[in-house]
């Protein structure tokens, strides 16, 4: 194929032109993602805080109908209530009702020798009622039982220091931990593995609609045939379609990048959606990061170069439609595969594939752990599936049973 | 007389099937040539051809001296092409835009391309919707921005498919008067269909191809003629028929 710039541009400025106009590629592309992502993640981030608090909070707590005494009432709320200040003792005459009712969210019941058995260093059962349908009463019965565990403890050392031996002979040995991460690094989870996925994904597919456009929606428009007559070499028109679905998925991500952003200044939890640090502590390698952008517009090129394929090979704007939700799919695929993953967990392999080498870039800067090596190993294989992607594309483009299938 | 077409032997094969077989004719400058041909006998694939959009299996096909194999960018410099049924321009963009695009391939300068669309709005009747988004048109104006966009560039060889295919009357009337406004300036012509009336009508000379075969060559009142009989309709099924 002989390769025109000048005709590259001309095809490349007509296509921007055209997908600009075209108000279904900008609201789903453009508008959208704008406006819908930093809602949904303000909205799903103050739900789950709100959630987490609920949980957390005012853990309410009644004692049995049988173990309702003055006594008893004053050991729960004094020895092991007191353990965490959201535990609430709350008087019922129907506690199994109040549980029911979501009034109380778990019920202690003591054994009825517990005083004695206390008094003379013999166990006491304390049976925890809840119910396991609902979220709140089940992580109520964990608190309380953790309430539970250090009133127990409590008592064992009591007992020991009683006998005129030091508590510390019941422990051993025991651990300690020590975090060896860069100085001053938060717990970056949530975004570590949100935000690598998101933009590995949105950088895959974000030239769909362009791409389907472009040449299937060009073949059932019957707009593509007299492009083909024109003066220009198939390779020259390929590119300059190519460079604009490659345009246009760098577009989606800015757009999303821009909602995060945008979510982010309105509220910061909003960009893990509250779980983490979200930012705090990160520090970017300028170096890591130009490769990791390198990595990305590869990737970014090498699915432009599929689609463009796809579409080539679809025989109507409906059959490429049908091609890209199964693209869809096998790029999710790789992408769900290292989502839970940290960058440090990943091998070569990984780094050398399409999809998680960029998902592995992005969590090695957000980590802040960087290997070149594997850096440079996923922007050298990027290149080659580029070339490759677009070798393909260029050689459907040569193709008259796959341009001419209709 | 100058030849500006000029097909030799041309063959077309997809896998088993020959959809042209062994095709000759030439084309004078400023001649209508009609390829006269029942559906699937072989008169699109053979534009195709021509247009450099196919490859022949065999055969040879020059084009203003050029050849469709050696030359394609050369040929399709040459050439403008309007297909039947729909026309082809993109909704988004308006007729100005759509003509420029054309321009633009066909390697013409920004100047001449302002200077010829305003040219070719007149000559067409286009000045009132000449800015307007090819999608907010009437069919007829569509076709006008079809004619404009096809010879923008000013071509010396036209190629028409089956350009009345779906069309009414009036918008084939249309298409018909294009096709002589093209011979009165110079342009050689080649123009596929299957009506006997169309092709009786604008054609200097006719090819009737059947099943890829190109079975009779010459003008109509020479093939009238030849088979003794004045109903070229009546002409040409038995010439399929005895196939």
């Amino acid at each position: 194929m002989k390769l025109n710039i000048k005709h590259v541009m001309i095809v490349l400025r007509k296509e921007i032109k055209d997908l600009i106009r075209d108000r279904r590629t900008i609201i789903s592309s453009i508008v959208l993602p704008m406006i819908l992502i930093p809602v949904v993640n303000i909205v799903m981030g103050g739900g789950i805080q709100k959630f987490e608090k609920q949980i957390n909070e005012n853990v309410t707590v009644a004692l049995s109908q049988s173990s309702n005494t003055a006594e008893a009432r004053e050991l729960v709320r004094d020895r092991i209530l007191s353990k965490n200040p959201n535990l609430v003792l709350v008087d019922t005459d129907d506690p199994v009702k109040a549980l029911e009712n979501d009034d109380v969210r778990c019920i202690i019941e003591l054994e009825s020798s517990y005083a004695e058995n206390l008094k003379e260093g013999k166990p006491i059962r304390i049976t925890l009622q809840y119910d396991e349908s609902k979220t709140r009463s089940q992580a109520a019965a964990d608190i309380v039982a953790r309430a539970v565990e250090k009133f127990s403890t409590e008592v064992i050392e009591e007992r020991i220091t009683s006998l005129g031996l030091d508590p510390s002979i019941l422990r051993p040995v025991y651990v300690e931990r020590v975090n060896i991460a860069p100085n001053e690094k938060g717990n970056n989870m949530m975004l570590e593995m949100m935000l690598p996925f998101m933009i590995a994904m949105l950088v895959a597919i974000g030239g769909i609609p362009a791409a389907t456009d472009l040449v299937a929606g060009e073949k059932e428009r019957n707009t593509f045939e007299p492009l083909l007559t024109t003066m220009p070499d198939r390779g020259s028109l390929l590119l300059g379609k190519y460079f604009a679905v490659t345009l246009f998925s760098f577009v989606s991500l800015i757009a999303i990048l821009a909602g995060l952003f945008i979510g982010y200044m309105l509220n910061p939890n909003s960009l893990t959606m509250g779980v983490d640090a979200g930012l705090e502590g990160i520090t970017l390698d300028p170096l890591a990061v130009a490769l990791a952008l390198l990595i990305t517009i590869a990737l970014g090129m090498t699915f432009s170069g599929i689609q463009i394929a796809l579409s080539t090979i679809a025989k109507s704007y409906k059959e490429a439609q049908t091609y890209m939700s199964f693209l869809i799919l096998a790029t999710m695929m790789p992408g769900y595969a290292t989502m839970f993953m940290q960058a440090a967990d990943m091998s070569p392999v990984m780094f050398a594939l399409p999809v998680m080498n960029t998902v592995a870039a992005f969590k090695m800067i957000l980590g802040g752990r960087i290997d070149y090596f594997n850096l440079v190993l996923a922007l050298v294989t990027s290149v080659v599936f580029v070339a490759l992607t677009l070798a393909f594309a260029a050689s459907l483009f040569k193709k008259e049973k796959v341009m001419f299938r209709n | 007389m100058e030849r500006m077409i000029e097909v030799t032997g041309l063959v077309k094969k997809f896998g088993d099937f020959t959809a042209v077989d062994n095709i000759s004719f030439s084309v004078a400058k400023g001649e209508i040539f009609g390829l006269l041909g029942e559906n699937g006998a072989g008169k699109t694939t053979t534009l195709r051809m021509l247009a450099t959009m196919l490859q022949p299996t065999a055969g040879h096909a020059v084009l203003k001296g050029y050849d469709t194999q050696k030359e394609p960018e050369k040929v399709r410099a040459q050439i403008g092409i309007l297909f039947g049924g729909e026309t082809g321009l993109y909704d988004r963009l308006t007729v100005t835009e759509n003509i420029a695009y054309f321009g633009e391939l066909n390697g013409m300068s920004k100047a001449d391309i302002r200077e010829r669309i305003q040219q070719l709005a007149r000559a067409f009747g286009m000045e009132d919707f000449i800015n307007k988004r090819a999608s907010k048109l009437s069919k007829g104006m569509k076709q006008k921005a079809a004619f404009a966009r096809s010879i923008v560039h000013d071509p010396d060889i036209m190629l028409f498919d089956e350009p009345t295919s779906g069309l009414d009357v009036t918008a084939a009337r249309d298409v018909h008067e294009f096709i002589l406004r093209c011979k009165s300036e110079g342009k050689t012509i080649v123009f596929s269909s299957h009506s006997m009336s169309e092709v009786e009508k604008l054609c200097d000379r006719i090819g009737i191809i059947h099943k890829g075969k190109l079975v009779e060559c010459g003008t109509v009142d020479e093939l009238k003629e030849k088979y003794g009989n004045d109903n070229l309709e009546e002409l040409f099924v038995r010439l399929v028929g005895a196939e």
